[in-house]
């Protein structure tokens, strides 16, 4: 024990606990013999898709499984405590919220919307230690100051609606940490942020963990935030933590060969022109028995033994463990031989050549585009003088925050408002208004969409075939039944997905499934423009890389365009031959995509890229945020313009701007 | 908020003063026999009847009426009653019923208010338990047998079994107690069930759980979490309550022969008073009008989202 | 790692199979098929409640007497009798439910009172759930709309519910027609602002976004989009109407503006028993029990289908 890596005390131990729910009458077995030990003062970070079981594992150490769960084996032990004896809710909150606490993904919905941020802080104060009221107050208001919330003493008395997203992240860990715990588990503490912002909280529970001394627990899937924040790393698939390690261990020395894709599969590593490697089709069914290594049925590359027998632990060194055939003896050749070929693919790969725009010709045009809503009687311009064209055969990214209007934008070209203000041209004619039939039945035969969220974009209650024939339904685009069928076949082939599929119902399948569907049902029309709204931001990462390959193979297949809206970086970068980066409404800077992220320009381009999470710990750590704010800008009298500074880059500044700009593209030479 | 007071309260106006243009233009399509006070149609001929008739001004344009009720109105003269109390002003009989149903209708919403909402917290307390069930059972007789079954077997074998007064006697203090009760019935049932449904549709929420991973016992995060939320939808359709024991009152009042306006109503309809029956109408339909906007207004005092969003 | 199991030396490893193994996509794409079907599910949950079950049988069996008695029965409810002896009889073998005041015999009263009631009731469940989806929908997809519906679904519903029954069969003369006016002329709206609110979460959801950008025509958005995800509040409303219809009518006849007395409907039955209640319970009691049997089966009906089409208690 003395020699594995960690330098203080083990204060918490996990030790092959299983977890069973109870679920319609079939029992899912969520965790299948999880460990897991945690020392003083360290980070860990548990990874993996979701349903791999880590959220059921850390709730299970403060005694918040859902009703029809149980641990049905192993020991939870925090310090002198076991808590699987842990029976009654008495026993629990003896160190529920004061010993381990934790924060949840969402800070919109943690809080509750009617009592002020203050009372919830109090209250656990008052409860867990018996305060007085009025010494609590000052206690919270201090937590408060603690947690970057400005002018604290007026903010206590507020409701959370009147906080943004990333202030009511500060709020919860204010919360969580009223009490000083020794662990602070945070769920996907970043996942429903901003970039920017998720940036800033990460290195707030940084900073609380130095200064308080906690133990952190990141549950997440984002290896970018893991190479941020984590000492250790645990990789947890199907139930069981497959490997574990240092952070430097599992990003450049990872053995398991599920780990090994989670690394391949992020973007930031793909090089353009090329397949993202990707992990085949979705995590196992934990209702069934799982026999040998769970990953074996998604692993080209997997073993016969993979089937048979499941894995032991090996140690690769003292530090980092890994469950998985591979580190077998038996297995040192065939491991071998992947390792070659895998650094030989690496170094065949050549990025492709950057989209020539010099003869490209123009697909769509966007002119003062300007969309206005109506909210509580008042008007908001949720798009405002937007303006950029789109070249036939590229790949246009817009990439913004949350609210800032993109999707607005996507939806505007696509005609879902009715009245919106400007122009959009088409192949040289406007779009906007009021079109005959014809025309529209044209359009919907050249444009089609790609929605964000495949539970919501599919019709629950009709049949794969028919959402997949809608188009061809509409205008009659099949000559008959036999037509039709065959036409679905080839589609849903082309996707990868089973013909099979057709005759069921769309809930039967997962995201990535169900986002493939929906991309059958915009190609079935023989599209040549397509507006993808986030299509992969609420996939698993492994999934991610299914359909961004998809995406691409698509467009060389079928010489598409796209319109891609995004709010990942890195994605973008992986995807787009030219990147429009948009921010309350107005896009602020457009330029070819290696230009971008070698010369930006606009400060708020800047913040954005800085952010930008990296899945190396080396990079990551030292990264520098740079803090972007609209009072930069003095736009009192110098009105900003969008202007073409050099050739293809576009910028939204006022003349004084510009100035600085043009000094600051000449340094650079 | 100020704003949002003014904008409601001109809403309400223009929901009153179309509801009682409405009702008034309504009660014009009566049939003019129903005016005569009693035994006048046998009584008289053809021509003093017209002349009747004329003299009351029953034979102009409905809107010259309507503008001469409200005229009268604002007078305080709410016209004469016809048939129930031949010539009685209408409104000394208001000012002598009002207060009655007043005190009935406050007494059962009150009791409404503090039984239901404790039936409801038990039975999210004793969920899918007996407590529960005891709970869904008293619903679903309530919301779904017609009330009038339900109020009648009360009033006849309730008030053997415990010896209580079977109509209402102004000075016998026990004469109140079934009245009250009955009124209050489908109130509580109704509190009952919503809190109820909210409070178990708030228990899932994340707010709630983060409220149980900070340590707090499920005890407290059930009345300082749960509650206040619950309670909120509920505060929207507390002037439907006012509706429904408006509505019950006509029932019970007549049921045990409460010198109320419910009761009032009923007879003046059975004995085919239109004067009495177009006031009355008109004031239970203007005091629902008042409720709404009054429920509404206590929303917004008690939801701190709503201040925010109407102030910006 | 103290816990783990490290490498069994009691078992025995074949080294051959530490070789590459095929590779099958289709083992990786495995969603575990369940055939599930939306309509199977929700009549499986909802029958699977034994009460509900019973409830189904038991109201489906009155409903069918009650129009089969009136064609086999050759008693005639409305036959007075002009003999001392023949009225108020208790329950016999002759007479099942006793006779009225009148003579009247009350157990083919009852069964001619379900049919009228219930036909009354269904009528109006259909016009206020018909026509309040219809004007719900015109209403969800047309903003403009919104200032004069509210309007008058505050003017409708701000009067008491009783006093505006009241107010308009008073005006009107009774009949099955205004009785059905009065009600039906009160529910629609109260029905379309439900479905309204349905159909425009509806209308904002992205597979209906996804069919507006695929040029789909309304009258195919009706019918695939909308309808299979309102249907079984349909049903839901639909059954939740009959007992209030139900007990609207007992109401009214109560004050005293129902259908004239030589109308069998189950309201005047019970009304008529009520009188004589205190010498004759019996004249009141059994029609009463018929109608709350209906009353509370639709009721419990209307809940438990609403819970059982909700995918989420899907077992």
């Amino acid at each position: 024990m003395s020699n594995n890596g960690h330098t203080s005390p083990k204060i918490f131990s996990a030790q092959d606990v299983e977890i069973k729910f109870n679920l319609r009458g079939k029992v899912l077995t969520a965790l299948r013999g999880a460990s897991l030990d945690l020392y003083e003062g360290e980070t860990l970070a548990i990874v993996g898709e979701s349903g791999c079981g880590k959220s059921v594992f850390t709730k299970s150490f403060i005694g918040m499984l859902d009703k029809n769960g149980s641990i049905t084996g192993g020991k939870i032990q925090y310090r002198d405590e076991d808590l699987t004896n842990y029976k009654t809710e008495k026993d629990w909150l003896k160190i529920r919220g004061k010993k381990i606490a934790m924060v949840f993904q969402d800070p919109m919905t943690s809080l509750n919307p009617v009592r002020t941020i203050g009372e919830q802080i109090t209250e656990v104060i008052t409860w867990h230690f018996g305060t007085e009221h009025e010494q609590a107050k000052k206690e919270a208001i201090e937590i408060l100051k603690k947690v970057g919330i400005n002018d604290a003493e007026y903010r206590y008395k507020q409701y959370p609606h009147e906080f943004s997203g990333g202030m009511r992240q500060r709020v919860v860990i204010a919360t969580a940490i009223a009490c000083r715990p020794e662990i602070l588990i945070c769920d996907e503490p970043t996942t429903a942020l901003d970039v920017t912002v998720q940036a800033q909280i990460l290195n707030l529970i940084r900073e609380l963990q130095r200064e308080l001394k906690m133990t952190v627990v990141y549950i997440t899937h984002d290896l970018g935030v893991v190479a941020n924040v984590a000492d250790w790393v645990a990789v947890m698939y199907a139930g069981q933590i497959v490997e574990y390690g240092t952070v430097h261990e599992i990003f450049n020395e990872a053995v398991h060969p599920y780990t090994k894709a989670l690394l391949q599969s992020m973007p930031q590593l793909g090089i353009k022109g090329h397949d993202l490697y990707s992990i085949k089709g979705t995590p196992p069914n934990l209702f069934k028995e799982i026999r040998g290594d769970a990953f074996a049925p998604r692993n080209a590359d997997a073993m016969d033994i993979d089937f048979e027998e499941e894995p032991p632990v090996f140690n690769v060194t003292d530090t980092h463990y890994a469950k998985t055939w591979l580190l077998h003896p038996y297995a040192e050749d065939y491991r071998k031989s992947l390792d070659e070929r895998d650094a030989q693919i690496k170094q065949e790969k050549k990025a492709a050549e950057p989209f020539n725009y010099t003869d490209a010709e123009k697909l769509l045009e966007v002119k003062n585009l300007t969309v206005k809503f109506k909210l509580g009687g008042k008007e908001f311009r949720a798009v405002d003088d937007v303006s950029f064209d789109i070249f036939k055969g590229e790949t246009l990214s817009l990439v913004g925050e949350s609210g800032s209007g993109k999707t607005t934008i996507g939806r505007a070209i696509m005609r879902i408002y009715n009245k919106v203000d400007g122009q959009i041209i088409f192949r040289d004619e406007p779009i906007t208004g009021k079109l005959d039939r014809q025309k529209k039945k044209k359009l919907h035969m050249e444009m089609q969409m790609i929605f964000q969220d495949p539970m919501a974009s599919l019709n629950e209650r009709a049949k794969v075939d028919y959402i997949v024939s809608e188009g061809l339904y509409n205008y009659h685009l099949f000559d008959n039944e036999k037509d039709r069928l065959e036409k679905v076949e080839n589609i849903m082939r082309e996707v990868g997905l089973s013909s099979e599929f057709a005759s069921r119902f769309p809930h039967e399948f997962s995201g990535g499934q169900r986002q493939r569907i929906g991309i059958a049902r915009s190609l079935v029309m023989n599209p040549d423009f397509i507006v993808a709204d986030e299509p992969i931001s609420a996939l698993d990462v492994s999934i991610r890389a299914q359909v961004i390959n998809l995406l691409n193979k698509l467009k060389r297949e079928r010489d598409l365009t796209y319109l891609f809206i995004a709010h990942d970086l890195s994605v973008v970068r992986f995807i787009s031959d030219r990147i429009a980066v948009i921010n309350k409404g107005r896009i602020v800077e457009l330029a070819e995509c290696e230009e971008l992220f070698a010369h930006p320009l606009h400060p708020y381009t800047k913040a954005l890229l800085s952010a930008v999470p990296y899945p190396d710990p080396d990079i990551e750590r030292n990264k520098k945020l740079l803090v972007y704010n609209k009072d930069m800008h003095d736009y009192s009298t110098d009105k900003p313009v969008w202007t073409e500074i050099t050739k293809g880059h576009f910028i939204l500044a006022n003349s004084k701007e510009l100035e600085a700009y043009r000094k600051e593209i000449e340094k650079q030479g | 908020m100020g704003k949002y007071i003014l904008k409601r309260t001109l809403n309400s106006l223009l929901t009153v003063i179309i509801v009682f243009v409405a009702v008034f233009m309504l009660l014009r399509l009566m049939p003019l026999s129903g005016y005569f006070p009693q035994d006048m149609l046998k009584e008289t001929d053809e021509a003093t009847r017209m002349s009747y008739l004329r003299n009351q001004g029953l034979l102009d344009h409905p809107v010259k009426q309507l503008f001469r009720f409200i005229g009268n109105l604002f007078q305080g003269d709410l016209g004469r009653s016809l048939t129930v109390y031949p010539k009685v002003p209408i409104s000394t009989l208001l000012a002598e019923k009002i207060p009655v149903t007043a005190a009935f209708g406050f007494s059962s919403m009150l009791l409404g208010i503090v039984l239901g909402l404790s039936l409801g917290l038990l039975m999210v307390r004793f969920k899918d338990r007996w407590g529960d069930r005891l709970g869904t059972g008293y619903i679903l007789i309530v919301r779904a047998i017609p009330n009038l079954i339900y109020l009648f077997f009360i009033q006849v074998w309730i008030s053997l079994w415990f010896n209580l007064p079977m109509v209402f006697k102004k000075d016998l203090p026990s004469s109140w107690i079934l009245p009250v009760i009955c009124l209050s019935l489908g109130s509580i049932a109704w509190y009952a069930l919503w809190l109820r449904r909210f409070m178990v549709d708030e228990e899932n929420r994340d707010y709630v759980k983060f409220a149980l991973v900070k340590g707090l016992p499920k005890k407290q995060v059930l009345r300082r979490h749960i509650f206040k939320n619950a309670i909120i939808p509920l505060v929207i359709y507390l002037p439907s309550d006012l509706l429904f024991i408006i509505s019950g009152s006509l029932v019970i009042e007549s049921l045990y022969a409460i010198p109320g306006t419910g009761g009032l109503l009923t007879t003046a309809i059975k004995s085919q008073d239109n004067n009495l029956v177009q006031v009355i109408v008109l004031m239970y339909a203007v005091l629902s009008v008042i409720g709404v906007f009054l429920g509404d207004l206590l929303v917004a005092a008690v939801d701190p989202r709503i201040k925010l969003t109407e102030e910006e | 790692m103290e816990n783990n199991n490290k490498t069994d030396s009691s078992r025995i490893l074949n080294p051959l199979k530490f070789r590459a193994a095929v590779f099958d996509s289709m083992l990786s794409e495995d969603t575990g098929y369940s055939n599930y079907s939306y309509w199977r599910s929700t009549i499986r949950t909802f029958f699977k409640n034994k009460a509900v079950l019973a409830l189904v049988v038991l109201i489906a069996a009155i409903i069918v007497m009650s129009f089969v008695y009136p064609m086999v029965s050759d008693v005639d409810p409305n036959k007075v009798s002009l003999f001392i002896t023949d009225w108020n009889q208790r329950p016999s073998a002759e007479h099942w439910f006793g006779t009225d005041t009148l003579g009247r015999d009350i157990w083919a009263r009852a069964w001619y009172g379900v049919r009228n009631s219930f036909l009354l009731a269904f009528c109006i469940a259909l016009s206020d759930v018909g026509i309040g989806m219809i004007v719900g929908a015109i209403w969800g997809y047309n903003k403009k709309l919104d200032p004069i519906m509210i309007e008058i679904y505050n003017v409708i519903t701000n009067i008491p519910s009783t006093v505006y029954l009241v107010l308009l069969a008073y005006i009107m003369n009774t009949s099955y027609l205004t009785l059905f006016i009065s009600m039906a002329s009160r529910g629609w709206i109260v029905e379309a602002r439900f479905f309204r609110n349905r159909i425009l979460s509806i209308r904002d959801s992205e597979y209906n976004v996804a069919s507006r950008c695929l040029g789909t025509p309304m009258r195919r958005i009706a019918t695939k989009n909308i309808i299979p995800h309102i249907i079984s509040l349909i049903i839901m409303e639909a059954a939740l109407c009959i007992p209030y219809s139900i007990g609207s009518e007992v109401f009214l006849g109560f004050v005293g503006v129902g259908l004239p007395v030589d109308a069998i409907t189950l309201g005047n039955i019970v009304n008529h028993g009520r009188a004589s209640f205190t010498l004759h319970p019996y004249q009141m009691l059994l029609p009463t029990i018929i109608l709350c049997i209906i009353t509370v089966a639709f009721y419990v009906i209307g809940n438990k289908f609403a819970d059982a089409s909700d995918p989420r208690n899907h077992v």
